[in-house]
C-alpha cells in the first residue's frame, strides 16, 4: 500500500513526542527540577498521543478506515494539553532560573526542559499538519 | 471513482480543520488554568485589575491617612533627583588627595576619561538594585560622560571617538536561553564564573588612534575609571582562582587590577610627566577593591572611590571634582592589600557536602570560623594584639608579605576613612555612661581649621575589657568597635559645632553563650568588670591607635581622645533582658557546626592568632541527624489540641478598615477581626505570598503590592498603580496624562554609597523620599533595606547592603525604615539572616557562633526592629545552621517576635521550590506569607504543598493558631500602612473581568463552535461520500 503524506508527518509527530518525553524525564530527573517529581498528566497526555498515532499508522496498513478519523484529531490535542501541563509545572522555575538563581547549572538542567517543551510544540503542530493526510492512498 | 476521491479529500480537509480548531480550543481552555494560576503575574505585567475594593460615600478627609510632602510628581522627582545627588556628594569617598582636587575652573574644561567605564560607568546592579534609566520625565538619569557635561566640563572628544570605536573590545554577552543580553558596562562573574578584564589594552587604543596620547596634552586632567560591578546571584571567587585564566594579564584577584588597567593608569601618569596634568583614578564599585598599588603610585594625584551611584550620583561626583560640594564620606568597608589573606576569607565558595542532594536543596556548607573578626574587627584587633604583643598576633598565618604579619602591610584603607578638602578637630569633651539608661553620651566638638566649608564624620568606637574570662569562657571582643556616628553641618572655615552622640549600650555588650541568665539556662549579653576605652578617630586605626595611646602603649595614637570607663564587677544581668523585657538565652547553638559534628570546627580566639586560624572546611559529610532536619520536613501536621477553640469564619461585623492606625496589637478587635478570617484565607494567603498580599474578602483587606531594590521603588512604574481618579479626593490622585508616570524608582546611589555618607540624616532623607514615593505609586511594601554585612568584599551582592559593620548598618537603616514608615511605607529589612555569599544560597547551611551571629549581623538588624519599628521582614535563601531561615525557631520566634519584639508581615525570598519552601514550617515560625504566586484556590496550593488541605490542618491546633497569628500580623502591618489610604468600613471586594478574560472566553466559544462545525462539516462530507 503506497504511503501518503500523512505518513511521514505522523511518524514525525511520534518521534518528536518520544524525544519529548525522553527530555521530560531527563529534566525530572536533574538536580534543580528533581523536587518537583513527574506530572502524570504530562506522561497521560504524550504517551496516549504518541500510541494514538503508532495506532494510526499500523492500523493504517491495512486500509484507510472511517472510524480512524478520530485519531488525527485526538494526537495533537493531546500533544497539545501534555504540553501545556508540562509549561505550567515549569513557569516559575523558568522565570527563577532566568533571574534570581540564574547558573550555567541551573540553565544546563533548564536545556532539556526546553528541549523537551519545543519537541512537544513542535510534535503537535506537525500532527495538526498530517491531520489534513491519509497514512496511505487508496488504491 | 473520482466523486469517491473527491468525498474523501473533503473528508480529509474536514478532518484537519476540526483537528487545528480542536487543538487550539485544548489550548485555550488550558489557558484558562494558567491564567488563574498566574494572574498575580499577569496582572502585573499587563497593568490590568482582577478584583479592586471599591469606596463609596467615604469622606476623602478621613479615608487619607498620610499626606505627602509634595503637590505634583514633578516635585517628588525632583527631590529624588536632589537627593541623589546629595548622597553622592556626602557618600563618595576620598582615597588620596596631594592637592591635586578640587579642580580649577579652568581644570574642569580639559578632561580626559579614560578607561571605558568612564563610559559606561556600574551606575546599579547588573542584577538587583539595577538602574532604571528613565527619560522623557521631568527627572532623567544621567550617566558619567552627561553629568559632567551638565555641570559645564569640557571632555576629549577624540578619547570618547576611541572608546566608541573599541565598543566591541569591551561588551560582554551573558548567554541566557531566549537571547543574548549585552553590557558595555563591566560585569560581575556569573556563580562558577571568572572575572574577565574588559579594559581596551594600549595596543588596542593605539590601533583604534594612533596619536590619542597626544590629544592629553590639550586635556590634560585625566580621570581613569576602574570599575568592578556588583550583582545579585554573583560572585567574585577570591584569588587567582577567580580571574579569567586565558588572559594572562597578571591579574592576581578578581578585585585586583589587571595589566591593562594598571598600563591605562600608567599611560596617564606618564602623560602628565609631559603634559604636567593631574591624574585622578575614580573607583567604581561596591565591594573593596585591592589598590594598594593605585596608592603607591606617586603620579596618581587622587582616588575618589564612588560606588555604585545610581542615576544621579555623577551630579554629585561632579560636583565634588569641582570643588562645589567637600567630600564627606567614610569607607564602610576596610580596603585590604589583598583580600584574601583575611581569616573570612578561609571559607568561602563552594564548599559542598560529600553527601548532597538535590531533591531537598541539600548543597553546601559555610563554616564561619573567623568568629566575630571580620573586616576591621580582624584588622585592627590584630593590629592591637601585634602591639601589646599578644595572642601570637606577629605569626605568619594570614600575611600578605609570608613575614611576620604587620598592619602596614595588610590594610591599605581603614574602616571610616575619608579624606576631605578641609581639615578638622576633633575634641572629646565629655563621655557618660548611665548603665540606668542603657546609654553611653559623647559630646565631640569638631572645628574646621581649613579653608573651605565642608562637614565631619565623628565615629566613637568603643575597646572592650578582653580578660581572662573571656578567654576561658569563648567570649571574644573586638580590639575596637564602631559604638555610634554622627555628622556635622557644613561648617564654615574656622567654625566649631558640638556633635552629640548618644549610643545604645547594648551595642557594646558581648554574647556569653556559657553564661547563666535571668531564666535558668545559659547564654546572656554581659559586661566584663575592667576599664573600657571609648575613642573618638578619623577611621578605626585611628582610634585603635588612640586606644593604645591610652593604654600607654608607643604608637603615633592620640590618649586625649579617649576616656575610660571602669566596671568594677562583671555584670550578666543588666542586658538579660531586651528592651521589650523578654529574657534573652541561647536561641542559635545549633548554628556551631560543632553542635551537630563535636570538635570539628576550630573558631578563630584572639588569645591564639596563629593556633586556631581557620582552615577550610571542605568536604564535609552531614550527619544524619543533620539530614533528618536538612530534608526540611521539620513539622508532622498532626491531631492536636482543641482545633475548635481556633474560630474562623465568624461574622463580628468588621473590616480591616475599622483598626485603620490601631497599634496596639492586644486591642480586642484585633482578636474579633481576625476571627471573622475563613480558614481557607489562611492556606492561601500562606502559600501565595508572592509580588503582592492579595485581598481577603472575609476581613477586607486589600491586596497590596510588594517591590524591590535598596536603590528604590522599581519593580513598576510610577504610574502603574497610581490614582489616576483625580475626583476621588486623593492628594496623590495623578492625572493620566502626567508624563512622570512612566517613572521607575531604581535610580538612588547603591547602599554601599549610603552606608559611606556615615550620615543617618541623609538615610532619612532617603527614607522619607521613598515613603513620599510610595504614596504617590500605591506601592507599599518594599523589601529595600539590605542588611546583611560585608563578611567578604567577593559577595557580589554587596551593593545592596550598607557595610561590614553592623552598627553602621543598624544606624543607617533604623533612620531609613523609620522615615519611610511616616509615610506608611512598609519599608522592610532583608534578608533575615546570613545571606553572605550567592554561592548555592538556596540552601547553603551557614554555620556560627551565637556570639558572632549576635553581635555581627543580627546586630545590624535588631534597631531597625526596636528602635525603628519595622513592619516587614524577608527572610533568607540559605539555612541558619541546618534549618531552613524560615523555619529556625530559634530566630524568627524568639529571637525576632520575641526579643525584639516585631510584630510585622514576613515573606520568604524568591524560593520557588516547594519542599525548600517548607510552607508548613514556615507558617509555624510566623513568616506570613511565601514568595510563590498561583490561583487563590484551596487547590491550587492544594496542589502545590499537597499536605495543605482544609481536612489536613484543621485537626492541628497548633497549626491553626499559627495560622491566625500570622495572618493577624500580615494585617496589623498593613492597618498600619498607606495600603489603607482610600478604605473605609463600607469598603468592599468587587471581581473585576479583565480584557484578557474576555479575550480567552471568546477564543473558546469561537473555537468551540469552530470546532464542531468542522466535525458537522467532517460528517456531511463522509455521508456524501457514502452516498
Amino acid at each position: 500500500m503506497k504511503k501518503s503524506a500523512g505518513f511521514p508527518l505522523t511518524a514525525l509527530s511520534a518521534v518528536l513526542a518520544i524525544v519529548g518525553l525522553v527530555f521530560y524525564f531527563i529534566n525530572c530527573n536533574t538536580n534543580y527540577f528533581i523536587a518537583d517529581g513527574v506530572n502524570p498528566g504530562v506522561i497521560g497526555c504524550t504517551v496516549a498521543a504518541i500510541v494514538v498515532e503508532v495506532l494510526l499508522i499500523a492500523v493504517a496498513q491495512k486500509g484507510q478506515k472511517t472510524w480512524m478519523d478520530i485519531l488525527p484529531v485526538a494526537a495533537p490535542v493531546l500533544l497539545m494539553v501534555g504540553f501545556v501541563l508540562f509549561l505550567v509545572s515549569r513557569i516559575n522555575a523558568i522565570a527563577a532560573i532566568m533571574t534570581f538563581t540564574n547558573s550555567a547549572e541551573n540553565m544546563a538542567d533548564l536545556q532539556s526542559c526546553i528541549i523537551s517543551l519545543a519537541c512537544l510544540l513542535i510534535g503537535c503542530v506537525v500532527a495538526v499538519f498530517a491531520s489534513f493526510f491519509d497514512i496511505t492512498k487508496e488504491a | 471513482m473520482k466523486q469517491d476521491s473527491t468525498g474523501r479529500h473533503s473528508q480529509r480537509v474536514w478532518r484537519g480543520v476540526t483537528a487545528t480548531c480542536a487543538t487550539v480550543l485544548s489550548l485555550s481552555i488550558c489557558a484558562g488554568t494558567v491564567v488563574d494560576s498566574f494572574r498575580t503575574d499577569i496582572d502585573k505585567f499587563l497593568g490590568t485589575q482582577s478584583t479592586k475594593i471599591v469606596t463609596e460615600d467615604a469622606d476623602p478627609a478621613t479615608v487619607y491617612t498620610y499626606t505627602s510632602d509634595y503637590s505634583t510628581t514633578t516635585e517628588l522627582l525632583d527631590a529624588i533627583e536632589d537627593l541623589g545627588e546629595r548622597i553622592s556628594e556626602e557618600g563618595s569617598v576620598l582615597l588620596k588627595n596631594n592637592g591635586a582636587l578640587p579642580l580649577t575652573q579652568e581644570e574642569t574644561q580639559k578632561l580626559s576619561l579614560l578607561g571605558f567605564s568612564s563610559y559606561h560607568p556600574v551606575m546599579g546592579g547588573i542584577m538587583g538594585s539595577s538602574l532604571t534609566a528613565n527619560t522623557g520625565t521631568d527627572a532623567d538619569t544621567v550617566d558619567m560622560v552627561q553629568a559632567f557635561q551638565a555641570k559645564g566640563f569640557a571632555i576629549n572628544p577624540t578619547l570618547q571617538q576611541i572608546y566608541t570605536s573599541l565598543e566591541s573590545t569591551y561588551t560582554t554577552e551573558v548567554e541566557s536561553w531566549g537571547g543574548t543580553t549585552s553590557y558595555l558596562n563591566i560585569t560581575a562573574p556569573s556563580i562558577g564564573s571568572v572575572f574577565s578584564s574588559k579594559e581596551p589594552s594600549q595596543a588596542a587604543m593605539e590601533q583604534a588612534s594612533a596619536g590619542w596620547k597626544d590629544t592629553l596634552n590639550d586635556y590634560n586632567v585625566m580621570i581613569v575609571t576602574i570599575a568592578r560591578a556588583g550583582s545579585e546571584n554573583a560572585n567574585y571567587t577570591p584569588g587567582t582562582a577567580g580571574v579569567d585564566p586565558t588572559q594572562n594579564l597578571n591579574q592576581t584577584d578578581p578585585l585586583g587590577l589587571s595589566d591593562d588597567e594598571r598600563d591605562l593608569i600608567q599611560a596617564a601618569v606618564d602623560a602628565k610627566a609631559a603634559n604636567g596634568g593631574k591624574v585622578i583614578v575614580i573607583l567604581n564599585n561596591s565591594s573593596a577593591m585591592e589598590v594598594q598599588e593605585i596608592q603607591d603610585n606617586e603620579g596618581v594625584d587622587a582616588i575618589l572611590q564612588v560606588g555604585l551611584p545610581g542615576g544621579y550620583g555623577f551630579y554629585g561626583v561632579a560636583d565634588i571634582l569641582s570643588g562645589a560640594a567637600n567630600p564627606s564620606g567614610r569607607l564602610p568597608d576596610t580596603y585590604a592589600v589583598d583580600n584574601e589573606n583575611s581569616p573570612a576569607a578561609q571559607n568561602y565558595g563552594d564548599l559542598e557536602w560529600t553527601n548532597a542532594n538535590p531533591e531537598t536543596s541539600i548543597n553546601s556548607e559555610l563554616v564561619e570560623a573567623e568568629n566575630i573578626y571580620i573586616g576591621y574587627k580582624y584588622y585592627e584587633t590584630r593590629y592591637m594584639d601585634t602591639v601589646l604583643g599578644q595572642g601570637n598576633a606577629s605569626s605568619t598565618v594570614g600575611s600578605t608579605t609570608g613575614s611576620a604579619w604587620n598592619y602596614d602591610d595588610e590594610v591599605t584603607y581603614p574602616f571610616g576613612y575619608g579624606l576631605s578638602y578641609t581639615t578638622f578637630t576633633q575634641s572629646l569633651d565629655s563621655l557618660t555612661v548611665d548603665k540606668e539608661a542603657k546609654t553611653v553620651t559623647a559630646e565631640v566638638t569638631v572645628t574646621n581649621t581649613g579653608d573651605v566649608a565642608g562637614k565631619d564624620v565623628v565615629q566613637l568606637y568603643v575597646s572592650l575589657p578582653y580578660t581572662d574570662y573571656d578567654k576561658e569562657h569563648a567570649v571574644e571582643k573586638a580590639g575596637v568597635q564602631l559604638l555610634d556616628y554622627g555628622k556635622t553641618e557644613l561648617l564654615e572655615p574656622g567654625a566649631s559645632e558640638t556633635v552629640t552622640l548618644v549610643a545604645d549600650m547594648q551595642d557594646m555588650t558581648s554574647w556569653d553563650s556559657s553564661a547563666d541568665n535571668a531564666v535558668g539556662t545559659k547564654g546572656t549579653y554581659m559586661l566584663d568588670a575592667g576599664d573600657y576605652y571609648f575613642a573618638i578617630g578619623t577611621d578605626a586605626h585611628d582610634a585603635a591607635m588612640n586606644v593604645l595611646a591610652a593604654q600607654g602603649q608607643q604608637t603615633a595614637g592620640d590618649a586625649a581622645k579617649v576616656q575610660t570607663w571602669n566596671l568594677a564587677e562583671s555584670d550578666f544581668t543588666t542586658f538579660a533582658h531586651s528592651k521589650n523585657g523578654t529574657a534573652v538565652e541561647n536561641q542559635l547553638e545549633d548554628m556551631d557546626l560543632n553542635y551537630w559534628m563535636p570538635d570539628t570546627v576550630t573558631y578563630l580566639t584572639r588569645s591564639d592568632w596563629e593556633g586556631t586560624w581557620p582552615k577550610t572546611y571542605e568536604n564535609l559529610t552531614a550527619t544524619d541527624e543533620m539530614l533528618d532536619v536538612m530534608d526540611n520536613d521539620n513539622y508532622q501536621i498532626t491531631a492536636n489540641g482543641d482545633p475548635s477553640s481556633v474560630t474562623f469564619g465568624a461574622d463580628n461585623g468588621l473590616t480591616l478598615a475599622d483598626l485603620k492606625g490601631v497599634t496596639d496589637i492586644t486591642d480586642e478587635r484585633w482578636t474579633l477581626l481576625m476571627d471573622q478570617i475563613k480558614l481557607e484565607d489562611c492556606l492561601i494567603r500562606t502559600g501565595f505570598g508572592g509580588t503582592s498580599t492579595k485581598a481577603i474578602e472575609s476581613i477586607m483587606s486589600p491586596e497590596t503590592i510588594q517591590n524591590d531594590g535598596p536603590n528604590g521603588i522599581y519593580s513598576y512604574p510610577l504610574g502603574q498603580y497610581a490614582n489616576t481618579d483625580t475626583s476621588s479626593g486623593d492628594p496623590c490622585a495623578v492625572d493620566p496624562s502626567d508624563p512622570n508616570l512612566t517613572y521607575k524608582m531604581g535610580v538612588m546611589p547603591n547602599e554601599t554609597v549610603i552606608g559611606s555618607t556615615f550620615s543617618k540624616q541623609l538615610a532619612a532623607e532617603y527614607g522619607r523620599v521613598v515613603g513620599n514615593y510610595s504614596l504617590w505609586s500605591n506601592l507599599t511594601i518594599h523589601w529595600g533595606c539590605g542588611t546583611n554585612l560585608h563578611r567578604l568584599p567577593y559577595n557580589a551582592r554587596n551593593h545592596e547592603y550598607y557595610s561590614e559593620d553592623a552598627v553602621l548598618t543598624a544606624g543607617q537603616g533604623a533612620a531609613y525604615v523609620a522615615a519611610a514608615k511616616e509615610y506608611g511605607c512598609i519599608e522592610a529589612p532583608k534578608h533575615l539572616a546570613f545571606n553572605d555569599t550567592e554561592v548555592n544560597r538556596t540552601g547553603v547551611a551557614v554555620f556560627m557562633t551565637e556570639q558572632q551571629a549576635r553581635e555581627n549581623e543580627l546586630r545590624g538588624v535588631q534597631a531597625i526592629i526596636e528602635d525603628a519599628g519595622a513592619l516587614g521582614v524577608m527572610t533568607a535563601y540559605n539555612r541558619v545552621g541546618c534549618f531552613t531561615s524560615n523555619s529556625h525557631t530559634g530566630l524568627m520566634i524568639n529571637i525576632l517576635r520575641g526579643e525584639w519584639g516585631f510584630q510585622g508581615l514576613m515573606s520568604e525570598d524568591f524560593i520557588q521550590d516547594a519542599n525548600y519552601t517548607a510552607l508548613k514550617e514556615a507558617v509555624i515560625n510566623g513568616i506570613t506569607m511565601s514568595c510563590n504566586t498561583g490561583d487563590s484556590t484551596m487547590e491550587a496550593v492544594s496542589e502545590k504543598w499537597p499536605y495543605w488541605t482544609v481536612e489536613n490542618v484543621s485537626q492541628d491546633a497548633t497549626l491553626l493558631a499559627a495560622l491566625k497569628q500570622d495572618m493577624l500580623w500580615q494585617n496589623y502591618a498593613l492597618a498600619n500602612s498607606n495600603a489603607m489610604d482610600g478604605l473605609s468600613s463600607t469598603s468592599r471586594l468587587v471581581s473585576v473581568r479583565t480584557w484578557y478574560d474576555n479575550a480567552l472566553t471568546g477564543a473558546q466559544i469561537a473555537f468551540a463552535l469552530l470546532t464542531l462545525a468542522g466535525a458537522a462539516m467532517y460528517i456531511r462530507a463522509a455521508k456524501r461520500k457514502k452516498s
